[in-house]
């Protein structure tokens, strides 16, 4: 038997590098650790602060998922404060969120994830030469225009918040903006426009109502039968290459999952509270584990340091979490290997594990029985995970397919807009109080847990989706959620391990990656791995 | 607490001098005027790491002395791609970013992009590349001005800008949380002088040497 480690950097870049270690026996990865390489000084930076500091500073974590930090740490704070929400500042959120999404499906596709798609390892493959024709960075005839048009919905966000991705225009009590007719109108034309040129005419090849009959695999697979335009479809292509290639077959993850769900009914949530935050969801949120559903609960949440760069060996709560960083040179020595943080959820009879979080895990959530009227109730997934399993592709899938479902969702919400009734309400500030704040950013749940204390920031802790899947093992030694659905992944060529970034780009854990890409290196670095001693 | 300062004007609605032929018009529906703009100035870095911040508040400084009406602020922040983006529809670009050259804290560099970026538009299999001289100038963080150049060279095609200028200032401190240095907060009053006057006055922002 042979055993190599490969030691392949880097592959994202959220909060800093992702180092992924994994080692190969007789050609397929046996074991995978994940390592985040920058520390996240945030929580600290918050510390003593105002308390509406955290709008101003998270969503300046990440060049791309602005609009979701500032979100939920609007939420946080609309909790904390026990603030009264007006229709149109729920409205005006829920189009903000759900555009930075829907600009994030097209450009993590086409930008991040399809350019692997074009690499010789595939050469033996009959759609390969139009995977290369479709794919290639910049001269790719799907390229381009997915790229551009991606654009779109975040003109669309900038009507309302101003720019992206670093606006600070939610705020307790609703929105900063004063939209006029002329805006929601253009907003609605913006977003009809790039529904037709990118999402119906270039990825679907259908319109988006024949896309969401789908409701099984079954419905999947007929749908590819149907028509040419569906099968030359961007995503009728991706569906047949992945199939004829293999990336059906492996990436499956722990095959649990988190979504804490986004998006709220505009008359249910008006008094933001954590009791009440389940049943106003538009998009639900949900663990499934072991098999089971169980509803999203926040006090069920943990962040094992056992093997990250921190103090000790604890698993808090994030309100009485602490961020206490140790040399990592020296906190080696105790086996800690990572700046993330091992976030974990105390699932009823299973206790503390690891959930993958992102599009699939919505996808599973929504899935579940009991959705009210105003919430997503979508089958499709779960028949998917019942009749193939996870994988690469399915996990691609899950992302791309909520483009349909969230175009729909903008739609309605824009046309719910009340010109006349306001955006904001001055909230009461208060000194003291508790505040959770969540959402879905695209790549999967993100949220905020602040204390205030005498009119400051006694205590502030995010968990990122990120932090959900790159996280490192936890006191048990269980790996996180990249690290176990790297595991399994066959590498045909030691020396360019292209399913490696499959799978790891599968979960989206970034967009720098994606500029490295533009500019020609990520496959090069990908490439330039290096190579530690055979074992 | 306020919101971000506002984006300037909104996007203008006459039509532009020339029709739009990069793969952004794509992004045009029918009916509406893609933007059109004097200039537009962009700010970036990350306001979390101290000076590397200098470029958001030099933005922050600009929208609350007030530019022109037909000028543009943009606070790129961290997002490399959409500064690319926001570079659609000016006339003139001005862009504010921290740097690490070795040289003192404070230090102003002022570039003309056309020496950056490479002429040529990428062939076919060919992704476009930066020159070498960009090796020079390493971004204390991860997404670089000039990959932002470079993409939007590609992305806007014959709407490229060509009246490019890059103004850098050197970093000193880059701690999480610091606020700017004594040093780069003097030159980014030195920068948002100039570019007020740039604006002002529409010279040739690419004659001379105004190196500090």
């Amino acid at each position: 038997m042979t055993t190599v480690d490969l030691n392949v950097s880097p592959m994202g870049r959220v909060e800093g590098d992702l180092d992924v270690r994994v080692t190969i026996d007789d050609g397929v990865v046996s074991k995978a650790w994940t390592s985040a390489a920058m520390f996240r000084g945030f929580e600290i930076i918050l510390r003593g602060k105002d308390p509406q500091a955290g709008l101003i500073v998270t969503p300046r974590i990440c060049g791309i998922c602005g609009g979701s930090h500032l979100f939920k740490a609007a939420y946080a704070l609309d909790v904390a404060w026990q603030t009264e929400l007006p229709r149109n500042a729920t409205l005006i959120r829920n189009i903000a969120q759900a555009c930075e999404t829907l600009q994030s499906i097209p450009r993590c596709f086409y930008a991040l994830f399809a350019i692997d798609l074009t690499n010789k390892r595939y050469a033996g493959s009959p759609l390969y030469a139009e995977a290369v024709r479709r794919f290639t960075p910049f001269t790719g005839t799907s390229y381009g225009p997915g790229v551009a048009l991606s654009a779109g919905p975040i003109e669309v966000y900038a009507l309302f918040g101003g720019q992206w991705p670093h606006s600070s225009f939610m705020v307790p009590g609703g929105v900063i903006c004063a939209p006029t007719l002329a805006d929601v109108t253009r907003a609605t034309a913006i977003l009809e426009h790039w529904k037709s040129q990118w999402l119906e005419q270039r990825w679907l090849g259908c319109s988006v109502n024949r896309w969401l009959a789908n409701r099984s695999w079954a419905d999947i697979l007929a749908w590819l039968d149907e028509s040419a335009s569906h099968r030359d479809s961007d995503c009728g292509f991706f569906l047949r290459y992945c199939l004829d290639i293999g990336l059906d077959r492996y990436g499956a993850g722990p095959g649990n999952y988190l979504a804490t769900g986004t998006y709220f009914d505009p008359d249910l949530y008006r008094q933001p509270t954590v009791d009440g935050r389940n049943d106003a969801l538009i998009g639900r949120g949900g663990i499934y584990a072991g098999g089971a559903h169980f509803p999203f609960d926040q006090a069920r949440v943990r962040e094992d340091v056992t093997h990250s760069y921190y103090q000790g060996t604890s698993a808090y709560h994030p309100f009485d979490g602490e961020t206490v960083p140790v040399d990592p040179e020296r906190a080696q020595a105790d086996g800690k290997y990572s700046w993330a943080k091992s976030p974990r959820y105390d699932v009823p009879g299973l206790g503390p594990i690891p959930l993958e979080a992102g599009p699939l895990a919505r996808r599973v959530a929504a899935a579940a029985p009991g959705a009210a009227p105003h919430q997503d109730d979508d089958p499709l997934f779960a028949d998917i995970l019942a009749t193939i399993g996870s994988s690469v592709m399915v996990r691609l899938l899950a992302r791309m397919h909520e483009a349909a479902r969230y175009y729909r969702w903008v739609r309605g919400w824009l046309d719910q807009i009340d010109l006349h009734e306001p955006f904001h309400l001055a909230p009461t500030e208060r000194a003291d109080g508790r505040g959770f704040g969540a959402t879905e950013a695209a790549r999967g749940s993100l949220a905020d847990w602040i204390v205030l204390e005498r009119g400051r920031i006694a205590n502030y802790q995010v968990i990122t989706p990120t932090a959900w899947n790159i996280g490192p093992r936890d006191g048990d030694g269980t790996p996180g959620p990249i690290e176990s659905a790297l595991v399994g992944t066959p590498v045909t060529d030691p020396s360019d391990p292209v399913e490696l970034g499959h799978v790891a780009r599968s979960f989206d854990s970034c967009l720098v990656c994606t500029v490295h890409a533009y500019n020609g290196r990520t496959g090069r670095e990908l490439s330039s791995f290096v190579l530690n001693e055979t074992v | 607490m306020t919101a971000e300062p506002a984006a300037g004007a909104p996007p203008g609605h006459g039509p532009a001098a020339d029709a739009p032929t990069g793969l952004a018009a794509l992004l045009d529906p029918p009916g509406i005027a893609p933007p059109s703009w004097t200039a537009t100035v962009i700010g970036c870095g990350n306001l979390l790491r101290g000076d590397d911040g200098v470029g958001p508040v030099l933005i922050r400084h600009l929208a609350a002395v007030g530019v022109p009406a037909d000028v543009r602020l943009v606070d790129g922040g961290t997002a490399g791609l959409d500064t690319a983006f926001a570079m659609r529809g000016a006339r003139r670009v001005l862009i504010v970013d921290a740097a690490r050259t070795g040289a003192a804290p404070g230090t102003i560099h002022r570039v003309p992009a056309d020496q950056l970026v490479a002429a040529d538009p990428p062939s076919a299999g060919t992704p476009p590349v930066g020159t070498p001289s960009l090796a020079t100038l390493p971004q204390p963080h991860a997404v670089r001005w000039d990959q932002a150049l470079v993409f939007a060279r590609w992305l806007l095609g014959a709407d490229f800008p060509t009246d490019i200028v890059v103004y850098l200032i050197e970093a000193g401190c880059l701690d999480p949380g610091a606020d700017l240095t004594p040093a780069v907060r003097r030159s980014m009053e030195r920068v948002q002088t100039m570019i007020l006057n740039d604006l002002a006055t529409s010279v040739d922002l690419t004659a001379g040497d105004h190196d500090a």
